[in-house]
């Protein structure tokens, strides 16, 4: 990381030396099209054949002499910033904002807050200037984690039981690297403790912060309900499942209703419902009761209407002729 | 949430419009009657006004003309002051169209449903609109007609108007939109006849001692069965013992009264906007079989305080429709129903001829409003054809815009038939 910064000794020097590839050696001068592409594992600069060459058939190690970084062809990239230090400190804060994306309102108080701003700045100068990265890395990582499986509780519960078998946070994390690092770290986290899992049993988030809100996980949605929680609960019959009459034996039996879809039942439901829909409502007393919350203003414009009566319009519809 | 069956009525449009109290019926009637008869009255001196100008500068001008046309088609020629209907008078011409219409129904032999939904239209317009306005005679068949499609019925106009005599397509659509604005748009009309199957339904499982019962019955299924087949025929008679067969015949005898009811007196009277369909074939099953209908209404609404709010409902629901005159129609000898249906005869007849004197002469002829309601109406003869020209060069103009603009119309492919 350090080899840009010892090059640029001098303004003609470090363009001649952006201009030739450390790898193959070929300069723009001779392929005006040449374009360097970098890698955010180490940032070595190599110009784009020399990418297709090397990685084009998987994972190889860097080709720069002394650093033997494992490098993927998806990975490379053209880079935004002439610094490289820039470069790489802007991808880090990116992926550090990522984890942390708590917001003054997530916490109690101020304080609190700045509290927290001060952690993660500590962080990310943590994995800028190389201090832990190991460490560091595993706890962004655990506090991740933490806050998914606060969101969504079934996740988390899902992945402890598959994981029954590697109950160590740190292996799950090993999964996803190469090969050959992951027995290289199995290897020295056998037996060794880890330092971060706390000793009372319960889950490691790898950062905790005072003050913070605990989130809630939405509500799972439910299925839909056409009458938003209606129901119709009649007060004066119970359905039956059948009913035995003579006249409706044919209907029962009709074939062309059965095929239709026609359910007889349905017929049921309805005659008992017209039955007793209005039994209890007594118009003389509810309309009168209505009318009067209504209040009297319509009756006033109708009693108006009837002594102007030349008023040729009805009041209550224009009408059409 | 939850609704019970009274709340599902209480979201009808029968109900929220078209319910009234008695005293509110009489009102509206007397309103709609007020301010129809002012409005006649105007219309007519109005008229009378025009004419005796005309004749007056007819008679300065050309004195040897004899044949001045002079509102040829006025039906009100003497000047006199217009006799106009009285609010009762209305009710009767209204009353005998419903029952027209009843026949009409049966003559097309249109579902039950159809003709009840018909004549209710006709009894709802009515309240709002006189027929001093708007002759029944034409409202009617339209107004069937608009029930026949409102209840899915289905009998296109073309055969509707073939079966009818001296009708065309334009007499049964033009009060169309007239009709169904005075109806507001409320199209449903709710019947008595599916919930009196319901009921009956009921009734039949009850008798056989396998009727689901409410949750705060106070009877066993069985003692409701035993009390049932005990049940006396009239009101206080003796106690009887039935079998269970007899019973089912009783209750079906006593379905095809009220059914019969329900298609006669309840249509033709004011039942459907005082009372709700629910309380109408209650009261039709009532006038069938009494003491087997308070035996029902007892097992369904154990002496609660509704109880005698409902059977002093029902009483007098009862009146209204025994009250009808085709209801006690087969009770009483044939030639006292001759001589009834004589007088009612002759003074419909009256009643018809007074209407026809009293005719809002503005409202006469209402294929031709609604034709003038239309593009490229001739109402007034030549003065308008002129006017009727410019309007088509005009929309000759817009089409010929819009063809540049959009391009033409795409031709119909060759032999395709334009049904
Ligand atoms: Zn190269
Ligand atoms: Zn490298």
């Amino acid at each position: 990381m350090s080899k840009p910064a010892h090059r640029a000794g001098g303004a003609p020097k470090a363009a001649v030396d952006s201009d030739i590839c450390p790898v193959c050696k070929s300069s723009r001068y001779l392929n005006p099209n040449m374009k360097f592409l970098v890698n955010p594992e180490c940032y070595h600069k190599m110009c784009e054949s020399c990418v297709d060459r090397i990685f084009s058939h998987g994972p190889a190690p860097c080709p720069i002499a002394g650093c033997k970084r494992t490098l993927r062809k998806m990975r490379f990239r053209e880079q935004t910033f002439e610094d490289l230090k820039v470069e790489r400190e802007v991808d880090i804060r990116r992926r550090v904002a990522k984890v942390f994306n708590k917001r003054e309102e997530d916490f109690e108080t101020l304080k609190d807050y700045n509290d927290y701003l001060e952690t993660v700045e500590e962080v990310t100068w943590n994995l800028i200037l190389k201090i832990d990265v190991e460490a560091t890395e595993r706890r962004l990582r655990q506090f991740e984690e933490a806050q998914k499986a606060e969101l969504n509780p079934n996740v988390a519960r899902r992945e402890t039981q598959s994981d029954s078998s590697a109950p160590s946070d740190a292996s799950r994390v090993v999964l996803k690297k190469g090969a050959t690092q992951r027995k290289a770290l199995s290897a020295s986290s056998g037996n060794t403790p880890n330092p971060y899992s706390s000793q009372d049993g319960t889950e490691d988030t790898g950062f905790t912060f005072r003050g913070l809100k605990k989130r809630t996980a939405p509500e799972p949605q439910k299925p839909f309900d056409p009458y938003s929680g209606w129901s119709v609960e009649p007060q004066f019959y119970i359905l039956q499942d059948d009913y035995n009459v003579e006249w409706l034996t044919q209907s029962k039996n009709d074939i062309q209703h059965l095929a239709g879809g026609y359910n007889i039942k349905d017929f049921y439901s309805q005659a008992l419902c017209e039955a007793f829909s209005g039994f209890g409502v007594f118009i003389e007393d509810e309309i009168v009761a209505r009318d009067r919350q209504v209040s009297g203003d319509e009756t006033l414009a109708t009693q108006m209407a009837a002594t102007a009566g030349t008023g040729a319009k009805d009041v209550r519809m224009d009408d059409v002729f | 949430m939850r609704l019970t069956e009274d709340d599902l009525y209480r979201t009808s449009t029968q109900y929220k419009h078209w319910s009234f109290t008695p005293s509110q019926l009489a009102a509206q009637r007397r309103t709609t009657n007020i301010q129809a008869s002012e409005r006649v009255k105007a219309a007519v001196a109005r008229q009378r006004a025009q004419r005796s100008l005309l004749d007056a500068s007819a008679s300065e001008s050309e004195r040897a003309g004899s044949g001045v046309e002079n509102g040829g088609d006025t039906p009100v020629r003497v000047d006199k002051e217009v006799n106009c209907l009285t609010v009762t008078e209305e009710k009767r011409l209204v009353d005998v169209f419903c029952a027209r219409a009843l026949d009409l129904g049966k003559f097309l032999k249109f579902p039950t449903e159809v003709t009840a939904t018909g004549i209710q239209f006709l009894r709802r317009f009515y309240l709002f609109n006189s027929p001093m306005t708007y002759e029944p005679q034409t409202i009617s068949p339209c107004a069937m007609f608009v029930a026949n499609k409102v209840e899915n019925h289905g009998l296109p106009l073309e055969r509707y108007v073939a079966v009818l005599p001296n009708m065309t397509t334009d007499k049964v659509l033009a009060p169309e939109y007239l009709l169904v604005q005075g109806l507001r748009f409320n199209f449903q009309v709710r019947h008595p006849f599916n919930g009196l199957k319901g009921g009956h339904l009921e009734m039949i499982e009850m008798a056989r001692g396998n009727a689901n019962l409410l949750p705060n019955a106070e009877k066993t299924k069985e003692q409701l069965q035993q009390e049932m087949l005990q049940l006396p025929r009239k009101p206080n008679g003796p106690a009887q013992s039935l079998s269970v067969a007899q019973l089912e015949k009783r209750i079906e005898n006593a379905y095809g009264f009220a059914s019969i009811v329900l298609k006669g007196p309840a249509q033709l009277t004011d039942a459907y906007f005082l009372y709700t369909p629910s309380q109408i074939w209650f009261t039709a099953h009532l006038l069938a079989d009494e003491p087997l209908t308070l035996f029902y209404l007892s097992a369904k609404v154990p002496t609660s305080p509704i109880h005698s709010k409902i059977i002093s409902t029902l009483r007098s629901c009862a009146d209204l429709l025994s009250s009808h005159s085709s209801y006690t129609t087969d009770q009483i000898s044939k030639e006292e129903k001759v001589a009834r249906e004589k007088k009612e005869k002759e003074e419909v007849s009256a009643l018809i001829k007074k209407a026809k004197h009293c005719r809002d002469p503005d409202k006469i002829d209402l294929v031709k409003l609604n034709l003038a309601q239309k593009r490229d109406a001739v109402a007034g003869g030549s003065l308008e054809e002129s006017k009727a020209k410019r309007r088509k060069l005009e929309r000759e103009g817009y089409q010929k815009e819009s063809d540049d603009f959009w391009g033409p119309e795409l031709k119909k492919a060759n032999g395709a038939k334009v049904a």
